[in-house]
């Protein structure tokens, strides 16, 4: 009795889930159904598989290893109409004024797109001034100076914009800062390293 | 004659390392440049077939800027920004060391001149105590009154156009009468392109051929702008039909000596070159002077 019971139960039960079934794939016929978890991707034969996919776009980066020396950018030569590698570095006291000088740089270069390799910070100088004591020989400190420095390097700048960029950096250069516009050489890229004397005595013993 | 622009093309570019230093002092009120060049010009001459001549006459012309030696002074609405945001920054701050040692200074004086002061139960601060730091504010407040800053602004030195010293917020321009044609023009200081020599060394020509002995920094190789003048009808011949002046910017070094103001060269602002350049000339100048 209960068997039968159970078995009408059961299929009722079965139809009434067909019929919900039925009526929920009515009405959103192409959506999944509620009870699917959100990550699973569309099937493969559906339309719109590998939708969002954007990894397979992005050129592959490649790996850092700790130990790779930094390499240094390849330096342009100069051509007929256009100028190598340059170097066009902001110094000053104030470093407010020299870093917004700085930023302003590399942003007018991007707008008249002049292509910027590199933009970096050399160390600060700090410069003591000492002043003589007015009855005595001891000096004493007046005042610590600080000159701040930064590098905009231009990978290459077409000989017709030079005199344009030249002219807009040199009626918008601040009191107080100084700009230079050199050419970028290896010494330069050099001269950013520490110096290790261990190492360097060390190959100096092994050559001697 | 196409020959100009083929041989700037073929001219391996100057390199140039220049360190432009703006000081608040200068001694003609002209920014402090120094240039090296690294190499000279070469100049490479290809051997090319006979072109017949072009009925242009070429000239290069100077546009010699003197840059504005003192930055412009605020309108009311930046006054009042930079007023409320140092406002704001002052209020976020934190105290200085400096300050910090006033207040210190401050409190141990009050707590000296109270009745039950102990100096045992003074930490040892023997040197602070020789030289307050209110003494060191007195004494840099009283060199501050020995120092005098120049001028910002010189009436008489404005009205003047001859001179170099006018306007100092604004950046000037060399205009040059000279004789053109037949009569006398108003115009940046130009001179004939001759065979053998690139237009910027024409213009270097034209720059040394005025009578005050300037000394300038060419920005480039490349013109700035370019002027054409037909001729009327009637002057038109075969060979010639006008010329084409090409612009060259330069910028005023150190003058050495101030020559003796002659009446034939004027340092306008931009504003004021529409009073002495023609107007088909000045449309083409107005193109590529700035005036920031």
């Amino acid at each position: 009795m209960s068997a039968v019971l159970r078995k009408v139960c059961v299929t009722r039960q079965a139809s009434a889930l067909s019929q919900a079934l039925a009526a929920c794939w009515a009405a959103r016929p192409l959506q999944h159904p509620v009870w699917a978890p959100v990550n699973t991707r569309h099937y493969r034969s559906m339309p719109t598989h590998g939708i969002g996919r954007w990894r397979h776009l992005v050129p592959k980066e490649k790996t850092k290893k700790k130990k790779d020396k930094i390499q240094m950018k390849e330096i342009l030569g100069e051509t007929d109409t256009a100028y190598g590698s340059l170097n066009v570095t902001v110094s000053g006291y104030d470093m407010t004024l020299v870093e917004h000088y700085s930023q302003y740089i590399h942003n007018l270069c991007h707008r008249l797109a002049i292509k910027v390799a590199e933009s970096y910070i050399l160390p600060t100088k700090t410069t003591e001034v000492m002043l003589m004591q007015e009855k005595g020989t001891k000096m004493f400190v007046d005042a610590v100076l600080k000159t701040h420095q930064r590098v905009v390097q231009l990978s290459s700048l077409d000989a017709t914009a030079c005199p344009v960029l030249l002219d807009v950096l040199l009626q918008n250069q601040p009191e107080g800062v100084e700009l230079c516009v050199s050419q970028h050489t290896e010494a330069h890229f050099q001269a950013r390293f520490k110096g290790r004397p261990e190492l360097e005595g060390l190959i100096a013993q092994l050559t001697y | 004659m196409a020959a100009p622009c083929r041989r700037m093309a073929s001219v391996t570019l100057l390199y140039f390392r220049s360190c432009f230093r703006r000081t608040a002092v200068g001694s003609a009120g002209v920014r402090q440049l120094s240039t090296t060049s690294v190499c000279g010009v070469t100049l490479q001459t290809k051997s090319r077939t006979e072109k017949p001549p072009s009925p242009w006459t070429l000239m290069a012309a100077v546009c010699l800027q003197r840059l504005p030696v003192i930055s412009a002074d605020c309108s009311p609405v930046e006054q009042r920004f930079r007023q409320m945001l140092q406002q704001m920054e002052l209020e976020k701050s934190l105290v200085s060391e400096h300050e910090l040692r006033l207040l210190e200074d401050a409190e141990r004086l009050s707590r000296k001149q109270a009745d039950d002061y102990d100096s045992d139960d003074e930490g040892s601060h023997g040197d602070q105590d020789i030289v307050l730091a209110q003494d060191l504010e007195d004494s840099w407040e009283q060199k501050l009154q020995t120092f005098q800053p120049g001028l910002r602004v010189n009436a008489d030195a404005d009205e003047d156009l001859t001179s170099l010293e006018r306007c100092l917020a604004d950046p000037l321009v060399l205009v040059a009468e000279q004789q053109v044609g037949g009569d006398k023009l108003w115009l940046l200081p130009q001179t004939q392109w001759q065979e053998g020599e690139t237009l910027r060394q024409t213009a270097e020509r034209a720059l040394n051929s005025l009578p005050a002995g300037l000394k300038a920094t060419f920005l480039g190789n490349a013109p700035c702008g370019v002027y054409k003048y037909k001729l009327p009808k009637a002057a038109r011949t075969e060979s010639t039909v006008g010329t084409k002046v090409f612009f060259f910017k330069a910028i005023l070094s150190d003058s050495g000596a101030p020559a003796a103001p002659s009446a034939s060269l004027l340092w306008a602002k931009k504003s004021e070159l529409q009073r002495y350049l023609k107007p088909a000339y000045m449309m083409k100048v107005d193109r590529f002077v700035l005036a920031l």
